[in-house]
């Protein structure tokens, strides 16, 4: 796998039932970028983007192989649980655990058994800070994660996330549920988290796609239809399909 | 007739059957507290029920009815919430998960006298416990498990799906996200569920003749080891209940104030009940607070 490769997609077909959702999507996520996933709804890009940390075990097949340093984590034998410690989610809405703020960031990490306080403290505030979170909660850690705004509750669901040391982590929606200062605040939070991670996101909304990503694909009916940089995706796109659908000719 | 009578004249009769039904609720409390409470003192509550003369209480018979709602309920909660675990987190939609869907319906459904002789058949003569509170908890868990089974699900399946899938997407484990994610954030559900069933098994009386037994045999309020046959604490002793204890008085009650007796036990008893249900909703939402602090 070249040097600057985060993940690889080769032939990777989702099917729910007998139909396929996702058709034969290969494509390479370069690291330490911000790739976003585009297209309508049905598209399969979010479908797509769960099967990356198998999140879809159990409730779709999923064919061909997704390559994570030099390893196929879609076999089977794979241990799961690794893989998604390794490649994080946030999800559409926020999902803060009824508990403190400080539980709910350290609670990936306790799951490898790491007790040391002083371990604990120093991820802690080393996870908000990355996610631009801690300025405002750090005199209220014991507080309940509940007692936050949605915005500050999914900065939170990005700082569990990184308390893990994930290589990669998977937006599926992140700000579909906020409002624009919040929305803006999570792009913001992004740009500054690729300089360790890389990032993928699904997002329907064009404008997030073309201020925040390096690199955008975008998919129509499970196929992917064009995968580019993203000023060149919205600037000069190769496929009529995509011009369509920037333009709003459908979605 | 225009809408704006209509809707009014639907409303009405809706409230009317509204008050038709808490005018028959409130009524029956209302009678059993005002024919009850004037014999209901605190030398009616301490002292042991009498065989023959005027003047006993209802000391024993009121704590073994808390104790046999402990002793059910630390069988029946366990045995439902795992049962519950299994129906919301992992039973898969076959034809065997519906049949023990059934199952559990039927029990629900099942007489509580029958389930008394089943009691009476299964613990009391085959697995020779005797008259005893530990064969009466048996019989009253045979109660509570379905509606108790059908809130903790119930509880379970109100926890939002993305909160499992966050779990999962932390690498957690998903036995790991049911124990530490699913059951705490289902627990006020649970818990007003459990306090709910107490108040029910409370009032129980027919699985209990046949299985607590309708004596109390004479136990020292002193003596802690449960092991002990004199001990209050000992399960394997028969045990009468307040409500058997009712049952009893106004069936073949030989002392001459029965009536009286039997009356102000059943004041004390829709007392309990309605304890069990305020503190039902009192802790749960103390619990759900405590979550959202």
């Amino acid at each position: 796998m070249e040097d600057n490769i985060a993940l690889e997609l080769k032939d990777v077909s989702v099917a729910y039932g007998a139909e396929p959702t996702v058709r034969n999507v290969s494509m390479k996520f370069k690291k330490n970028q911000i790739s976003a996933l585009i297209g309508a709804s049905g598209s399969g890009k979010s479908t797509l983007l769960r099967s990356i940390n198998r999140m879809n075990d159990g409730l779709a097949t999923v064919t061909g192989q997704i390559l994570f340093h030099d390893v196929d984590i879609n076999r089977p034998k794979v241990n799961v649980y690794k893989v998604r410690q390794e490649i994080g989610m946030v999800f559409q809405q926020p999902t803060p655990f009824p508990m403190s703020i400080y539980e709910n960031v350290i609670y990936g990490l306790r799951l490898t058994g790491e007790k040391d306080r002083r371990v604990l403290d120093q991820r802690v505030e080393e996870s908000l800070k990355h996610a631009a979170l801690w300025d405002e909660v750090k005199d209220r850690l014991k507080a309940s994660a509940l007692s936050l705004s949605g915005g500050q509750q999914q900065r939170l669901c990005i700082a569990r996330t990184l308390a893990t040391k994930p290589e990669i982590i998977l937006m599926d929606e992140p700000t579909s549920a906020l409002d624009p200062i919040s929305t803006t605040q999570i792009e913001a939070t992004m740009m500054e988290l690729k300089k360790d991670y890389t990032i993928i996101i699904v997002t329907h909304n064009m404008q997030q796609a073309s201020r925040a990503s390096d690199w955008t694909a975008f998919m129509h009916q499970g196929n992917l239809i064009e995968f580019n940089q993203t000023t060149e995706i919205f600037m000069n796109p190769h496929e009529q399909a995509t011009n369509d659908y920037l333009n709003g000719k459908f979605g | 007739m225009d809408p704006q009578k209509s809707n009014r004249l639907a409303t009405g009769v809706i409230l009317c059957f509204a008050a038709i039904v808490s005018l028959i609720v409130l009524s029956l409390v209302l009678y059993l507290l005002a024919t009850g409470l004037p014999h209901v003192s605190w030398h009616f509550l301490t002292s042991a029920a009498s065989s023959f003369t005027a003047g006993g209480g209802i000391r024993d018979q009121l704590f073994n009815s808390f104790y046999l709602v402990i002793l059910t309920l630390l069988v029946s909660v366990p045995l439902s919430l795992g049962a519950a675990i299994y129906l919301s987190e992992y039973a898969p939609k076959n034809r065997l998960t519906s049949i023990l869907r059934l199952a559990i319906e039927v029990l629900s459904s099942l007489p509580s006298v029958v389930v008394g002789l089943f009691g009476y058949l299964v613990f009391v003569l085959q697995w020779k416990m005797d008259f005893s509170l530990l064969a009466g908890a048996l019989a009253l868990t045979i109660i509570n498990l379905p509606l108790l089974t059908r809130s903790c699900e119930t509880a379970l399946s109100q926890v939002p799906f993305l909160q499992r899938q966050a779990g999962l997407g932390l690498g957690m484990a998903k036995w790991r996200v049911t124990t530490r994610i699913m059951v705490p954030a289902a627990l006020p559900g649970i818990m007003t569920g459990a306090i709910l069933s107490a108040g029910r098994i409370f009032g129980e009386a027919a699985a209990l003749i046949y299985t607590a037994g309708q004596s109390s045999i004479n136990v020292s309020y002193s003596n802690w080891n449960p092991f002990s046959p004199t001990s209050f604490l000992n399960p394997m002793r028969p045990a009468e209940t307040l409500a058997v204890h009712i049952w009893k008085l106004n069936t073949e009650g030989l002392v001459p104030d029965a009536t009286a007796v039997s009356a102000g036990a059943a004041a004390v008893l829709i007392i309990a009940i309605l304890a069990f249900n305020l503190l039902a909703r009192f802790v749960g939402g103390l619990v759900a607070k405590h979550f959202r602090q």
